[in-house]
């Protein structure tokens, strides 16, 4: 039988080696036809305006009219969110910070004893002397609200996937485009349907927040142990019983673990939704001085924000973890300290707005800024140009468009295409004779590729090309799939703008699986530089996207380059995570296996822990592409062509329709390299048995 | 047991089937023609469902500890689940004290479970976020007792296991052994008429396992329930059994005592199981007894009814001719031939 099996399974593998090079075949002959006959065959490379069809326009008047019909029962939603909304706010902003100063202290000492509580006081101390204190408890009544609603919202959806099996699949394809989507696509309709104001933050921060929610609480019930719940079923419970007394409270810790990604997610987003003003918090602070070029003040405001992040994320994680129960007296005490302080306080007059001592910080750092760059102007000019020159633009543009004698020193010619494709053909003809013919074929489209730039390629190419990698990834189902989906987007009128956006993405998270496979890589084989990396890491994934806009601002003003540089910061993250934990999390037996067989560290490294690594690295490189994603709406704010500037200039004009659109051109755009990364992991994880 | 031949036995089990896959029912009565259950299974087969339990017929006597044993995937543990209804059968009936539990109404079967039905689990199924005594309190708390009750009757039951003093510890914090007997003391606290166990001591270490299943026998010995044990173990089945039924591919292949399925295999697959089973230990001094009683015996060697063959065969093994065998009371009730006796010993040599 296990002879049968292996035979069918060798079988498979071949065929996969046929369907790839099959593939890369068949899009080779379409860039091909492409490269040569483009000019006569123009409907092959621009998609006809006569075949465009208005999809904004009709997104628009059909998202319009849902508006119009729920407008009233929104408004009505609004008007009751506005309570709970204001007494939060009263309550955090009205109380003397002495008393919430103490009340994190103490909680920080009820959650994880000494560390925790100095975390809340330092962090919180911090936010009292930066002179934000108001902004910031504004921004933290935001999220208090919106937390247990997305919490609530999440858990719902998380149990109802949980009891109606049938249903897990759609409901994990609706938690797919609630986090996908653009986070400022569904700013605009949601500012129709709830006005201006707050609530609009709160609402896009719980539809944003839930999902991880939702998540977690499906993944802990799917975890609890079959034999705990048939010992309730068999204790007599009710089905009602079963979920809130027994599987509930047995997949806690992953509940918890969703409640700390709520939390971030509520924070990240109600930072975000402060481009639509409206409510003075720390967010629309950083949005204002950093349009003002203020960049001390900007920093300023954004390392609250980073503090806030810190805070609340360390103390939340520390709920998911089993921990020893602290001693309440002196939570008890802490608290008695604070509100004493404030009474003193409130007596004496004193208050926080007036402290502002970082103000002199701010200006340093603005002006050390300044300073650095008028001195090293020329430097960073240098990277900057360097990088858009030889880097992106031909990316973008293709070597033919990006050579020019002002840069590069000459004109591309028709006689560098033939070289270039003739060294190119070499490499290949090479790869194809030590029997790599799938990766032969790559080698010629990145050629082709690199030639004519992303943003300019032929739409039959992309669509076929992507198809074709999801034929060899998942099969004829999946390979339809993606041309589909694709395909709306052509029709639509907004491919050139997701061309550009595939460029910047692409070109983010080349750089970041380069980057970070490096690193995760070198964190892998050194557990010191993991010591150093690691924090980094932390730190990285706990700011909101928001604050990343401010540093490469401060040195590379507005620009394309500073939104790759700000996509990379981001994105690069959970390359390096998954490499390192792919590559150190090989089973010991199989490593003692190797050692065993007398294999050295680096063979060990290549031979055994690489291969194994496969598919978790696969899976980092599609965190990558979604958080590239993420971030690239985020970065049209600092200057990037594509959907992420359309999303944002409806915003700007409350245009539903193109938001809407754009907003799901770009879930498209994460979703179709979200299920072609999958197929791939997917498919070495078979290969691997595991 | 003799006793209880004239009730009606405590679970009846009838053509139970139990077949994985989609449209598992229709494919069955589809199937159902193909006449015996081989042709049957392998009919389902074909159409690439999976016939985890068939046609099972068995009956478990009020008090009798019924044991079922098979290797794993034998469908021993689907088996129980279908008893129990943790899983939906897909055909035949399971009658517990007359009343044919695959019709109860949901209602019916959570009151059942409130008040008749206890289950031991593998892995012991406890509940992390309870302590010791919340666990064992949990199916009185479903029964809607108060609290201080609740907890008498815990600290109660988790006395008769041996865990005082361990009432508010989380299972967490307890060896292997001591939170198998929790999940007993769980099991038992609504005070059930049947009993469910599935391989309660297999997750156990060897030593601990020897003790629980002594104490196992003696809290059945005082409490007589009607219970039926999963194992995969030979020895321990040998051990616990009133009776045994032997399961292979989801079939059962035999039932009988532990003496009738180690003297009396009905094919190789059984007998492949008590070939390591030293059967004197096993096997009564009255399974080899002579037809008719001689006379002229030597005296009375001291071999009694319900004796096992090996110490039969110690009391013995210097005499080459037929020996009588008394009861209890010194009754002659028959006799014994001491190399009939090392006969049965021996091993089937292959």
């Amino acid at each position: 039988m296990s002879a049968v099996e292996t035979a069918s399974q060798d079988q498979a593998r071949r065929l996969q080696i046929t369907r790839g090079s099959v593939a890369a075949l068949l899009v080779l002959v379409i860039a091909a036809i492409c490269r040569f006959w483009g000019e006569e065959l123009t409907w092959l490379v621009s998609w006809p305006d006569a075949l465009t069809v208005p999809m904004t326009d009709w997104v628009g008047a059909g998202v319009g009219w849902f508006l119009a019909v729920f407008k009233p029962i929104a408004r009505v939603f609004s008007y009751l969110l506005e309570f709970p909304m204001t007494w939060v706010g009263g309550l955090l902003g009205g109380a003397p910070w002495p008393l919430i100063l103490g009340s994190v202290t103490a909680l920080g000492w009820l959650i994880g004893g000494a560390r925790m509580a100095a975390l809340g006081f330092f962090g919180f101390g911090f936010v009292v002397i930066s002179g934000y204190w108001l902004e910031g408890m504004n921004t933290l009544a935001l999220v208090a609200v919106s937390v247990p609603l997305a919490a609530l919202l999440g858990a719902g959806i998380g149990i109802f996937a949980f009891e109606y099996p049938k249903l897990k699949s759609s409901v994990n394809v609706v938690l797919d485009v609630m986090q996908t989507m653009p986070t400022f696509a569904y700013l605009t309709p949601l500012l129709v349907l709830f006005g201006f104001g707050p609530v609009v933050g709160l609402i896009a921060s719980a539809i944003f927040a839930a999902p991880p929610m939702a998540r977690n609480v499906l993944l802990g019930l799917e975890r609890v142990e079959p034999e705990i719940r048939e010992a309730a079923v068999m204790s007599g419970g009710t089905r009602r019983q079963q979920l809130f007394l027994v599987e509930l409270p047995a997949a806690s810790q992953q509940i918890m673990v969703g409640f700390n990604q709520c939390l971030m997610a509520a924070l990240s987003m109600v930072i975000i939704a402060a481009v639509i003003g409206g409510f003075e918090d720390i967010g629309w602070e950083v949005l204002l001085t950093m349009r003002k070029a203020l960049f001390g003040p900007a920093f300023l405001a954004g390392s609250v924000i980073v503090v806030f992040a810190v805070v609340i994320d360390r103390m939340s994680a520390a709920l998911a973890e089993p921990r020893p129960a602290q001693d309440k007296r002196v939570a008890l005490g802490i608290f008695a300290i604070g509100a004493l302080v404030a009474v003193w306080a409130v007596i004496a007059g004193w208050n926080p707005a007036g402290i502002a001592a970082m103000d002199g910080v701010a200006d340093k750092v603005d002006h050390g800024v300044g300073q650095f760059t008028a001195n090293h102007g020329a430097t960073l000019d240098t990277i900057k140009n360097t990088s858009m020159f030889y880097g992106l633009l031909p990316l973008r543009i293709g070597l033919s468009d990006a050579v020019l004698p002002f840069t590069w020193g000459f004109a591309w010619t028709a006689q560098h295409s033939f070289v270039f494709y003739a060294v190119f053909a070499a490499i290949a003809a090479l790869v194809a004779l030590r029997g790599h013919l799938p990766q032969a074929g790559l080698v010629l489209i990145g050629a082709y590729v690199l030639e004519t730039g992303i943003a300019q390629l032929p739409w039959a190419f992309v669509i076929f090309g992507v198809g074709a990698v999801g034929w060899v990834a998942g099969g004829r189902k999946l390979a339809i799939q993606v041309s589909v989906l694709l395909g709306l987007i052509l029709v639509s009128g907004l491919w050139e703008r997701a061309l550009l956006s595939l460029y910047l993405s692409g070109a983010s998270v080349a750089a970041c699986a380069l980057v970070g496979g490096v690193l995760g890589f070198w964190s892998a084989m050194s557990p010191r530089a993991w010591m150093v990396i690691r924090p980094v890491c932390d730190t990285l994934q706990t700011i909101p996207l928001f604050v990343f806009l401010i540093p490469v601002l401060m040195f590379f003003q507005i620009g394309e380059f500073s939104a790759f540089l700000a996509i990379c910061m981001y994105a690069v993250v959970p390359m390096i995570r998954y490499t390192r934990h792919g590559l150190i999390s090989t089973p010991e037996e199989m490593i003692e296996a190797a050692t065993a067989s007398g294999a050295g560290k680096w063979q060990t490294m290549f031979e055994v822990r690489a291969p194994y690594a496969a598919p978790t690295i696969l899976l980092g490189l599609n965190q990558t592409i979604l958080y590239a994603f993420a971030m690239l709406v985020i970065a049209a704010l600092i200057g990037t062509t594509g959907l992420g500037q359309s999303i944002f200039l409806a915003l700007g004009q409350a245009d539903v329709g193109l938001g809407v659109t754009a907003g799901v051109a770009m879930a498209i755009l994460a979703l179709v390299a979200d299920r072609l990364v999958q197929g791939f992991a997917e498919e070495r994880k078979q290969a691997l048995g595991l | 047991m003799t006793e209880k031949n004239s009730t009606a036995p405590a679970i009846a089990v009838e053509g139970l089937w139990q077949v994985f896959g989609e449209n598992a029912a229709s494919a069955l009565r589809d199937a159902r023609s193909a006449g015996d259950e081989k042709s049957i299974a392998e009919k389902l087969k074909e159409k690439s469902l999976i016939p985890a339990v068939r046609a099972a017929n068995f009956e478990v006597k009020s008090g009798e500890l019924f044991v079922i044993m098979g290797l794993s995937g034998s469908g021993k543990s689907t088996l129980i689940r279908c008893i129990s209804r943790l899983i939906e059968p897909t055909a035949g009936s399971v009658r517990i004290d007359g009343e044919d539990i695959l019709q109860a109404s949901d209602k019916r079967l959570i009151e059942l479970r409130r008040h008749k039905l206890g289950m031991v689990f593998q892995h012991f199924g406890l509940f992390p976020h309870m302590t010791v005594a919340d666990n064992v309190g949990f199916p009185l708390k479903m029964q809607g007792m108060g609290k201080a009750e609740r907890r008498a009757r815990a600290l109660e039951v988790l006395e008769m296991v041996d865990l005082n003093g361990r009432e508010d510890t989380y299972p967490r914090n307890l060896s292997g052994g001591q939170r198998q007997r929790v999940g007993i003391a769980r099991s038992l606290a609504v005070n059930p008429d049947i009993w469910f166990l599935d391989e309660p001591f297999s997750a156990l270490d060897p030593l601990i396992r020897r003790q629980l299943q002594d104490e196992f026998l003696n809290i059945q010995a005082t409490l007589k329930k009607s219970i039926v044990f999963i194992t995969h173990d030979i020895q321990e089945a040998l051990k616990l059994a009133d009776r045994i039924a032997i399961m292979k591919d989801g079939e059962v292949v035999q039932i009988g005592t532990p003496e009738e399925i180690i003297l009396h295999p009905v094919n190789d697959y059984v007998a492949e199981f008590s070939k390591d089973v030293p059967k004197g230990r096993h096997a009564r001094v009255e399974s080899v007894l002579m037809e008719g009683i001689p006379a002229n015996m030597p005296d009375d060697p001291g071999i009694r009814v319900g004796m096992s063959i090996d110490a039969a065969l110690s009391k013995c093994m210097d005499l080459y001719e037929p020996v009588p065998v008394r009861d209890a009371q010194g009754e002659l009730i028959g006799a014994v031939n001491p190399h009939e006796l090392a006969k049965a010993l021996q091993a089937e040599e292959t």
